[in-house]
């Protein structure tokens, strides 16, 4: 006998045993099948489950909160253990088959108004909806049966009726919900010759485009823009062939995550306005990439062709933005298409920018370097700016005999030293465990969205209360404004305010301090109240951390990681020279007017003007870099597009110039930088991880300092234009017209 | 028109190796002489200077140094005089010239010089591009 015929023999004779049908035949005792092992195994016991033939849908996983909650279902004879309360739709899910869906949105209330998911029951009269169904012990589901086929090919049909046939200008082209479907179900011809209904497109904003007639009123973005959003101005209208989406009255959509509802939408009824016509799915280069625009550090892809961002569309991470962005995020884009750097510059005797060599630039920086006291040399990292590029600013600084190194936001006197003193400690998904959150001086709608978004989910889910202290706010979930002043964390402190019997009472408190305190001069003074707040409502104990610090910047926690800390507090009073590594914010008022300064980025922007050389730098999409977002967790950005004209990466520009200027940095690659920032802070080679702090409030000193009694302040003044490349981006400042509160 | 008038006429060959070393000669400074005219008409005057063009226009010379057959050499010549000829009567456009004989294989010949010889090789990469 020849080894293939025994091979296939020997798979002839194992098939049977994986396949579900066998699965029943275990409990008959048969001869033959005594001689196996495992079954004997089965029959001594109550039979396992076979191994899953197929995998779950998108990874779906099961987790039992308690093994008495498991019941068994069948999905197409095979059988699945789910915990009780799942739907027909997920059991089918772990099971690894896919419905088809429309309505349906795993983190969105359930509708049931499509009926595209239509699924055969046993003993069930009529086709059920398995998304609105819940799974019942020993159902017997059936997905691909001639009824549940009819059944959906009659749903493409009604579907299809009032719908567009525009497919071929319709930017949802090609990643269309309804097209793919209709493709895979829907029936190869049409029966309908009336006259298709047609919809008044809305005007919902700069951001989203409608085209009402290709509506299919499957009512997803109603529920996100009530549920997730947190803002009623979409609803459905009228009744019937009637019916439209809408916002009640003439009205824009002021959300801060609008943009989502071009995701969710399973058909072209809501696209990009920006994006609209602009390219077509298929010819688009997807990179993974993060986002730097606020501290959380969202998972984005990056989609570009050619040399040219088209548009950026979020990725899941559950841990961080779960899959929304925020409209800064989605739509900053378009800024990195205008007032570009391209070229190094000097400024001339007359004021004016001159385009020169990179080999004259680096000459002039150089010489400018040497003709100064180290003491009066500072260097200010921009917001944007990756973790190497810092590295190399403060290696080449320190070279220079100069510590007066910061990055922007972070303040001047901020206490690096403990990682969780600058940390969100409880994790963005950590902040769903708690019951009672107080924002200290934060906003947290503006300032990292996605956290926002957090919070209220909590805040929905679990009815946790919200103490907020700071400036009038609009914060999209129930929240109780205690004061505006500091005065009143004191009271909090010390008990004598109604909040801290709830504080007391709180299981797992969070107390969110937002990063605009490390700007005042009595910070030391607010952040140990805060710990008192803190120690009053156990808020830090080994199982959870709920002292948090909500940062503002991509940069700034790998800033502190790196200890980018000033040595002096008032060094750049007395600067003769200045780095601006992409540093636009910095108030430069009080430098002297002899000061020669240095900016290096990507932007011409604010501090372009005072600059005396210009290095042209790589952006965020352009570059390899490395940023921890404001919970510790480290990611990286990956370039999607070229570099614009003569622009280098940061790093590069540093290292060039140490060795121009005569203090060569011992790194020549971006493995060479990273190795030496993990001698300073070995973490931050661990992309996507999040390294947990370890944090005794006791260690740190008493602080003896003052509070002030000012208010706290506004900390964003819009949302929509925060840094360099948002303020360059004309949808952004359409965004800030139309959309902003004034 | 300067072009149908133009002479096709191809002239005899080169009897001696003496005799095409003349007639390179005498190609190059024709070559040299149109230098003023070709900054002129293609506006290099903000990226190469004059004697940047004359010593790329050598260094095209010198790169078929070590030919010794008379009719290649007159073969290249002819070639040459072709390419002067457009170049003269603006049959190229700027960016021909720029890309052909300003910048180089090493970048804009005003960015290389002798200034770097002591640099790193990641200086050297750094002032060509940023990929490397
Ligand atoms: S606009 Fe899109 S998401 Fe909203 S109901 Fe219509 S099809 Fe659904
Ligand atoms: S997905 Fe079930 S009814 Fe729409």
């Amino acid at each position: 006998m020849t080894l293939g015929l025994l091979a296939s023999r020997a798979l002839r004779s194992s098939r049977p045993i994986n396949s579900p049908t066998t699965f029943l035949r275990t409990i008959i005792s048969t001869p033959e099948l005594h001689n196996n092992t495992s079954s004997a195994a089965a029959v001594a016991d109550t039979p396992p489950p076979p191994p899953p033939d197929r995998t779950p849908v998108g990874g779906a996983r099961v987790h039992f909160a308690n093994p008495d909650d498991a019941i068994e279902v069948f999905v197409d004879g095979f059988p699945v253990k789910i915990p009780k309360g799942m739907t027909v739709l997920q059991a089918c899910e772990v099971a690894g088959v896919d419905i088809p869906r429309f309505c349906y949105h795993n983190r969105l209330s359930i509708a049931g108004n499509c009926r595209m998911c239509l699924v055969e029951v046993e003993k069930s009269p009529k086709p059920v909806a398995s998304c609105a169904m819940p799974a019942l012990p020993g159902m017997k589901i059936k997905t691909d049966t001639p009824i549940a086929k009819k059944a959906r090919e009659g749903v493409m049909e009604f579907l299809l009726m009032n719908h567009p046939l525009d497919c071929p200008i319709c930017d949802q082209g090609g990643e269309c919900d309804l097209q793919d479907q209709s493709m895979a179900f829907g029936s190869d011809r049409g029966r309908f010759t009336e006259v298709k209904r047609s919809v008044v497109d809305k005007n919902l904003g700069p951001l989203v485009k409608t085209v009402m007639t290709r509506c299919i009123q499957c009512t997803r973005c109603v529920r996100f823009a009530t549920e997730i959003a947190g803002v009623q101005d979409l609803g459905m209208l009228g009744r019937g062939s009637g019916e439209e989406i809408g916002t009640y009255v003439e009205k824009l959509m002021t959300s801060e995550l609008s943009g989502n509802v071009i995701d969710i939408c399973p058909v072209g009824a809501l696209t990009s306005k920006p994006f609209a016509f602009k390219a077509r799915n298929w010819e688009l280069k997807g990179t993974e990439s993060i986002d730097v625009t606020d501290a959380v550090g969202s998972n984005i892809r990056i989609d570009s062709r050619g040399p040219e961002v088209m548009r950026i569309v979020p990725r899941l991470n559950e841990d961080i933005n779960e899959e929304w962005i925020s409209d800064k995020t989605r739509f900053c884009y378009d800024g990195l298409k205008r007032q570009r750097l391209n070229d190094p510059m000097i400024r001339d005797a007359d004021g004016r920018f001159k385009t020169v060599s990179w080999r004259d630039a680096l000459a002039v920086v150089a010489e400018a370097f040497h003709q100064v006291k180290p003491t009066e040399i500072v260097g200010v990292a921009g917001k944007l700016s990756d973790a190497e590029s810092m590295m190399a600013l403060k290696d080449l600084l320190n070279k220079m005999g100069s510590n007066n190194v910061w990055c922007e936001g972070n303040g001047l006197n901020v206490n690096a030293d403990l990682r969780s003193g600058y940390l969100l400690n409880s994790g963005i998904s950590g902040l769903e465990n708690a019951d009672l959150f107080l924002l200290v001086g934060t906003q947290p709608r503006v300032e990292a969205a996605m956290v926002n978004a957090r919070i209220r989910k909590t805040v929905l889910a679990t009815q946790a209360k919200v103490g907020y202290v700071g400036p009038p706010a609009d914060l999209n979930y129930n929240h109780e404004h205690l004061g505006t002043g500091p005065e009143v964390l004191t009271q909090i402190a010390e008990g004598r305010h109604p909040f801290s019997s709830l504080l007391k009472n709180a299981k797992n408190p969070a107390i969110v301090v937002g990063a605009g305190i490390f700007e005042r001069k009595d910070k030391d003074a607010i952040f140990s109240v805060v710990e008192a707040i803190a120690k009053q409502g156990n808020a830090i104990r080994p199982d959870w951390n709920g002292l948090n610090i909500l940062l503002l910047n991509a940069a700034q926690a790998a800033a502190l990681d790196l200890g980018l800390v000033p040595e002096a507090d008032n060094s750049l009073e007395t600067a003769k020279f200045v780095y601006l590594m992409g540093a636009d914010d910095v108030n430069l008022e009080k430098l002297p007017s002899d000061a020669f300064v240095v900016y290096q980025g990507h932007h011409g922007d604010r501090g372009v003007y005072r600059a005396n050389v210009i290095l042209p730098a790589a952006a965020f999409s352009e570059k390899e870099g490395i940023y921890v977002n404001t919970e510790g967790y480290v990611q990286q950005t990956l370039p999607a597009v070229p570099t614009v004209g003569d622009a280098r990466e940061d790093w590069k520009i540093i290292r060039a110039l140490s060795e121009v200027a005569g203090v060569p940095l011992p790194y020549d690659t971006v493995g060479a930088v990273r190795s030496r920032m993990s001698t300073v802070a070995p973490h931050l080679l661990n992309l996507d991880e999040r390294e947990p702090t370890t944090f005794t409030a006791e260690v740190k000193p008493k602080c003896s300092e003052k509070m002030s009694k000012d208010p706290f302040t506004n900390v964003v003044e819009n949302f929509y234009m925060t840094d360099a490349i948002t303020r360059a981006s004309k949808i952004m400042a359409q965004c800030s017209a139309l959309l902003s509160k004034k | 028109m300067a072009f149908t008038m133009r002479a096709v006429k191809v002239p005899p060959n080169s009897v001696s190796l003496e005799e095409a070393r003349t007639r390179t000669f005498e190609f190059f400074k024709s070559a040299c002489r149109s230098i003023p005219t070709v900054m002129e008409i293609y506006n290099l005057y903000d990226v190469v200077t004059p004697s940047q063009l004359r010593s790329n226009i050598a260094a095209q010379f010198r790169k078929n140094a070590h030919i010794t057959n008379t009719k290649v050499i007159d073969m290249l010549l002819f070639k040459g005089m072709e390419e002067l000829g457009d170049v003269v009567e603006h049959a190229k456009q700027r960016h021909h010239i720029i890309g052909q004989y300003v910048v180089g294989h090493h970048g804009l010949s005003q960015d290389s010089g002798t200034k770097d010889e002591g640099a790193s090789d990641f200086l050297k990469n750094f002032y060509k591009t940023n990929y490397f």
